[in-house]
């Protein structure tokens, strides 16, 4: 082997990959030629080309005006066939101070051209010709117009009528002139009014969407999530309460929140109770936090413990006397504008009816969690070695098995959501796998490096793929994702209660799985908190903003009915994906600086947020909010052939009944409008950023 | 009292950054840092406020143990220490008030705070702070229509409103020019002189830390070099320090 022929070789060799590519390439793009049906022929059909060209015609021939007019008519008579005498044809008798008009020849057959001439007609109207048969359908003819002084000359065709030869046919002429302005046409009003309903809809989306996606994207941000980090002991106990709290919240608070609403319908205690409430949580703040605690001591975890139940009892009853005053002005303002406002309110208030126990169980199952966590955190942290990981695997066991048994419950919903629970256990396998391997292969046997790196990943993967299918097979996801059926609804019997046996079994195989992973990890090892939640919040927005908005429409559709309310919730869902993505992304950009330097002066989380990423991500969060505004708007035009409501609603159904003119104008009207909106967000886009 | 218990920094990717540094800085002192880029000051100075947790050792400040606090005892510790950087780290769209003012977030009502409420006695204090550092007139600009020494006085000011004991002031004047440079180490000082405030100093060029410094820690690739007087460098040490090819740079 010479070192100069190999390099020509490999290149010959390439050449050719490239020339089998580029066959390959011209193969693949014929299939695609012909699975899109490419054909020519279609369009030279002249038929086809008859009617695209009408359709064109009318739809940029758009109803946008009307115009009141009034008309006059004159007649002549034209016979079907020539005598053979060559008489002329008895006309109608010219009344005096109309208009005349002559024609020439005064018969003929189908296919003749026939001279129109008229006088004394009003200068400028517009003059329409009519054939009238003697029985049967009028026909237009031409339509021409009238000079300054009075006269028009015109020629047409006599049409080919079949079976009336001999006969005399008449001719109408119609003398039309405008009598008022333009005015809108009953089209353009319906536009309009749709319109706005559109540009309305897209607002609504819009504004809805926006907080629950700015809340969401900064859990979604990867910069601010990556800090997050507690001890595993500390995760775990925070998790096994957060049910707990659920429970106790949505059973001890309800009250407080019905008495809420009850007062809250009484207007003066509605406003009152609030501010009082407020008041108070003020005082005792203000009198509780002069004293100073030591940080370790019971009084300071009482205080914080305490403060922050009343502030959530507050806020819930806050809340509940909020939603109380919506509903009572809903009912009182019925009229005028007003009523619009009452009916907003009176919604907010029904829609606070609905969620308040929701927000009570969650805002308990969150306060539970932390208190949980920091009154064990000094307890957590003395335990170490063997004691750390027996009290690692009972939390991991009670905490997998908690989360499995919810993961079954969502499971319910639908047969596909079956597949989340081999898909968990599978991540847990692979976890305690690897915790396994780094155990047991010591440093010694395989030093740290690349080697151990890949054996540790196969041993890993193997260890996912084996939990998966191990989960698959003793959780009936086949069932749920060959066969398309609902886990099923046999109970076991645990401790005396009736449990459906997949919720049985999936808390068992989390339990055990999950206990042996803390089992081995112990309470002190570092749980990346932040980037679970950042992970699983990325994975819904995916999830979410790959489902187009026109099936969230068709699906809302089923569920609210055909209207715009359908497609505000559509867009709305879809928007908080969107929108939560791009914000995520911004927050992602921000300049870490400042963040460090707030956290530096002991700022808590949620202020260094507040004072150190807020102000930096307002102008994009600004910028991506118009650009969906706009990107709503377009979309909401086509959102209406679901059903959704908007201009997409009547513009479908002036497609399918085939009223092309009306239609254009609806597509003009789409068009200022998207084309304003899109002027005016980049115009605004470009002074924030 | 400050004390630097065998620090280890490794980073992630395997860096270590601080390889078994120890020292003491008694109350009041003003201490300059010098080493060559890459050589630790960063980490160092952020490991005592935690912004960067260390791999190993310990920080002893009063007696209380900085790398072993939670969460909550941290935030009660790093009130009272301000730090300044030396891309001054403001928050550029905000005004100067307000950026001095969230030196103060440590102490206030976090409900409060949220809605950017402070009470009139802490905007007072913000003036106040202002004012010392000669830039009171701006309060109400926006913080990025400041020239780069003005914006690192609101840095100092807003590390002043957290009243704090120890300063950690990481290269604050490596962006600015000379004239600057003195102005802006000359706060400093004052806050040393006046306040008895502890400061720690990350510096690039020597003859600045002859200048401030009382003592002087050299860092050379994660190591402690030397820890003494400023007068005590000479030549054969500042080679140690920065390399046989530097040539000493005087700054005016
Ligand atoms: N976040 C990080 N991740 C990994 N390595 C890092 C990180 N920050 C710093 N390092 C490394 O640690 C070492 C010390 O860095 P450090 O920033 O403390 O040096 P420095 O003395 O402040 O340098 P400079 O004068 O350039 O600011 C360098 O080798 C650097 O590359
Ligand atoms: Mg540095």
């Amino acid at each position: 082997m010479n070192n100069t022929d190999r390099p020509s070789s490999r290149s010959a060799l390439r050449r050719l990959l490239l020339v089998a590519a580029v066959v390959l390439g011209v193969l693949v793009y014929a299939y695609g030629w012909r699975v899109t049906d490419i054909s020519l022929e279609e369009t030279q059909d002249p038929i086809r080309q008859d009617s695209v060209t009408r359709a064109l015609r009318e739809l940029l021939s758009p109803d946008i005006f009307d115009q009141d007019r009034t008309s006059e008519f004159v007649y002549a008579a034209i016979a079907l066939g020539c005598p053979e005498d060559g008489t002329p044809i008895e006309q109608p008798a010219a009344e005096p101070g109309k208009p005349q008009v002559t024609v020439s020849p005064d018969c003929g057959r189908g296919g003749d051209v026939i001279t129109v001439q008229g006088t004394g007609f009003a200068p400028h109207a517009d003059v329409f010709l009519r054939w009238i048969p003697p029985s049967g359908q009028s026909r237009p003819l031409v339509r021409t117009d009238v000079d300054d002084s009075g006269n028009f000359t015109t020629r047409f065709e006599i049409p080919r009528i079949r079976g009336s030869q001999g006969e005399t046919h008449r001719l109408e002429i119609e003398e039309s002139w405008p009598v008022s302005l333009p005015y809108f046409s009953a089209t353009t009003r319906t536009v309009i009014e749709k319109i706005i309903e559109t540009i309305f809809l897209a607002l609504m989306a819009t504004t809805i969407a926006v907080p629950i996606a700015a809340i969401l994207s900064f859990l979604a941000a990867r910069n601010l999530m990556r800090q997050v980090q507690l001890p595993l002991g500390n995760v775990l106990v925070g998790f096994i309460l957060l049910p707990v709290g659920w429970v106790l919240g949505v059973t001890l608070l309800s009250p407080v929140a019905t008495l809420g609403m009850a007062w809250g319908k009484e207007l003066w205690l509605g406003l009152v109770g609030p501010l009082i409430a407020l008041a108070g949580y003020a005082l005792v703040d203000r009198s509780v936090n002069n004293v100073e605690l030591s940080l370790h001591s019971l009084g300071y975890h009482a205080r914080r413990i305490g403060m922050n139940i009343l502030l959530l009892v507050i806020t819930v009853f806050v809340i509940g006397a909020l939603g109380g005053l919506g509903i009572w002005l809903g009912e009182r303002l019925q009229v005028g504008l007003l009523a619009d406002l009452g009916n907003f309110l009176g919604t907010l208030g029904r829609l606070i009816e609905l969620v308040i126990t929701l927000i009570t169980g969650a805002g308990a199952a969150f306060f539970a969690a932390s208190v949980g966590m920091e009154l064990t955190r000094d307890g957590l942290k003395v335990l170490t070695g063997t004691p750390s990981h027996i009290v690692g695997g009972i939390l991991g066991a009670i905490g997998g098995a908690l989360l499995f048994a919810g993961l079954a419950l969502i499971a319910n919903i639908a047969a596909l959501l079956t597949l989340l629970l081999p898909i968990m256990t599978a991540i847990l396998g692979m976890q305690v796998v690897i915790m396994i391997f780094n155990r047991a292969v010591k440093p010694t046997v395989l030093a740290e490096g690349d080697a151990r790196q890949t054996a540790r990943l196969i041993v890993g993967i193997a260890g996912a793929v084996i939990a998966f299918f191990l989960a698959y097979d003793l959780l009936e996801t086949g069932r749920g994702l060959v066969d398309g059926r609902l886990p099923s609804s046999l109970t076991w019997d645990v401790l005396g209660y009736q449990v459906q046996s997949i919720v049985a079994k999936a808390a068992l195989v989390g339990g055990v799985l999950s206990g042996v992973g803390g089992l081995l990890a112990g309470t002190r090892a570092i749980f990346p908190l932040g980037l679970t939640i950042y992970n699983v919040t990325r994975t819904i927005l995916n999830a979410l903003r790959s489902i187009e908005p026109l099936i969230m429409g068709i699906v809302f559709v089923i569920w609210v009915g055909v209207g715009p309310f359908a497609g505000v919730l559509a867009l709305t869902l879809h928007g908080i994906a969107a929108l939560g993505k791009l914000y995520s992304e911004q927050t992602e950009n921000i300049d870490p600086g400042p963040l460090e330097a707030i956290q530096a002066t002991g700022a808590n989380r949620l202020q260094t947020i507040v004072y150190g990423v807020v102000p930096q991500i307002i102008p994009p969060y600004i910028a991506f909010t118009m650009y969906r505004w706009d990107i709503n708007v377009r979309m909401s035009t086509i959102i209406g052939f679901v059903g959704g409501g908007g201009i997409g609603f009547l513009l479908q159904q002036q497609i399918n009944l085939l009223r092309y003119q009306d239609a254009g104008v609806a597509v003009l009207a789409i068009a200022i409008v998207v084309s304003a909106l899109d002027y005016a967000s980049a115009t605004i886009r470009e002074r924030m950023v | 009292m400050l004390k630097i218990e065998h620090l280890t920094k490794i980073y992630d990717n395997g860096v270590m950054a601080l390889n078994d540094v120890s020292f003491e800085v008694p109350d009041g002192q003003f201490v300059v840092i010098i080493g060559l880029s890459g050589s630790g000051k960063s980490t160092l100075l952020r490991c005592i406020n935690r912004l960067i947790d260390p791999t190993a050792g310990r920080i002893l400040w009063n007696d209380i143990d900085i790398t072993a606090a939670t969460d909550e005892e941290l935030r009660l510790i790093r009130r009272r220490i301000g730090m300044i950087f030396q891309q001054f780290n403001l928050v550029k769209r905000s005004s100067v008030l307000t950026n001095v003012l969230s030196g103060r977030l440590g102490y206030t009502n976090p409900l409060w705070s949220l809605i950017n409420y402070f009470p009139r006695s802490e905007r007072e204090k913000a003036l106040e702070k202002l004012e010392r550092v000669g830039i009171r007139e701006k309060a109400h600009n926006r913080a990025d229509e400041l020239s780069g020494g003005q914006q690192q006085r609101v840095g100092i000011a807003r590390a002043l409103m957290q009243e704090p004991e120890l300063m950690l002031a990481d290269e604050p004047v490596a962006s600015l020019d000379p004239a600057t440079s003195h102005s802006v180490m000359k706060y400093l000082e004052l806050l040393n002189k006046e306040d008895g405030l502890t400061v720690l100093c990350s510096l690039h060029f020597l003859s600045l830390a002859r200048t401030y410094a009382d003592r002087i820690i050299a860092l050379k690739e994660g190591r402690l070099m030397f820890d003494g007087l400023p007068e005590d460098i000479d030549d054969e040490r500042f080679k140690a320090i920065y390399g046989e090819d530097a040539v000493r740079v005087e700054i005016a």
